[in-house]
């Protein structure tokens, strides 16, 4: 594939993403394969030195925001045809609550993360709250009686063990939840850059 | 290597090799090459983040009949130079710690 070819076809793989993202990627690995050239390399080897085209367009596409990466998917590659444009208002009534029910769902199931997180700690606050509670019951409520002094000491002891604890497992767990978001992120994202490849 | 952790340590390290002066994709690359291997894929978006962060400047002069970016490190490039060296210090008496208690449980 000789650098012309390779533009074309990076071009292609781009297609529907804004004008300027385009040529300042053409524009890098264009000087990329200059200086390659320059250096005494061959243009072809140069152009797959670079790297494939599929592996680039991937990697530019995975770096772009989703609403750019929305707008390039849904944008239509040709002029739409009159009668593709009646189907599509038409059609409005079924796609469109689809879609946003579709965004409904991810964005529901992100929010869900992100409760059972603040969930999970507030649990901890709790049992943390509960341990000065023991703590005040004991030297407070019953001062003058030394079992009920003992209670509320074993009682605050008991409950600020168990929040450490839960603290510890907690932490743990919300780190897995966080990286299951960036996780899901991540496929939303593909969802939209593996169907260009397939479409191309 | 955890992905955002590597992520992290590759912008410092494109920071590193313009930190000495202005320089452009390819000589970069190159002078990561014994130390760290990148492609072009990999060192792009790099870029194009690291200047939306204004940790750098691009600027276009004229080489050799055509076009070449050069990128130079601003003040904040800079400071998350500085910045990273100060929690490699601390990261460095970690990983320390965590040496020491398997050599003395060997």
């Amino acid at each position: 594939m000789n650098r012309e070819q390779f533009f074309q076809a990076l071009r292609a793989r781009l297609a529907g993403l804004p004008e300027a993202d385009i040529v300042s990627s053409l524009e890098y690995y264009g000087e990329m394969i200059d200086d390659r050239v320059e250096d005494g390399v061959p243009e072809e080897v140069a152009v797959a030195a670079v790297g494939s085209v599929d592996e680039i367009a991937g990697q530019i596409l995975m770096d772009m925001p989703l609403t750019k990466l929305v707008k390039a998917r849904v944008k239509p590659q040709r002029r739409l045809k009159a009668w593709e444009i009646v189907l599509l208002v038409v059609g409005s009534p079924v796609w469109l609550p689809l879609l946003i029910a579709l965004a409904a769902v991810v964005l529901a199931v992100y929010i869900t993360l992100w409760a059972v997180i603040v969930s999970l700690y507030a649990a901890v606050l709790s049992v943390a709250v509960a341990a000065i509670a023991c703590l005040i019951g004991g030297f407070v409520l019953s001062p003058l009686s030394l079992p009920g002094v003992l209670l509320g000491l074993g009682g605050a002891l008991v409950c600020a063990g168990l929040a450490v604890l839960m603290f510890l497992g907690c932490t743990a767990l919300a780190k897995c939840i966080v990286k299951l978001g960036q996780l899901l992120w991540q496929f939303i994202k593909s969802c939209f850059i593996g169907k260009r490849g397939k479409t191309e | 290597m955890d992905i955002q952790l590597k992520r992290g340590l590759l912008d410092v390290c494109v920071l590193a090799a313009i930190k000495p002066g202005d320089s452009y994709g390819y000589q970069i690359i190159r002078d990561m090459k014994p130390y760290v291997d990148i492609s072009e894929s990999t060192l792009y978006p790099i870029l194009r983040r690291l200047e939306t962060a204004e940790l750098l400047t691009v600027r276009s002069a004229e080489h050799n009949g055509r076009l070449r970016k050069y990128y130079s490190i601003t003040p904040s490039g800079l400071q998350r130079i500085e910045d990273f060296k100060q929690d490699w210090r601390e990261m460095e008496s970690i990983y320390r710690f965590v040496v020491r208690e398997e050599r003395e449980s060997q």
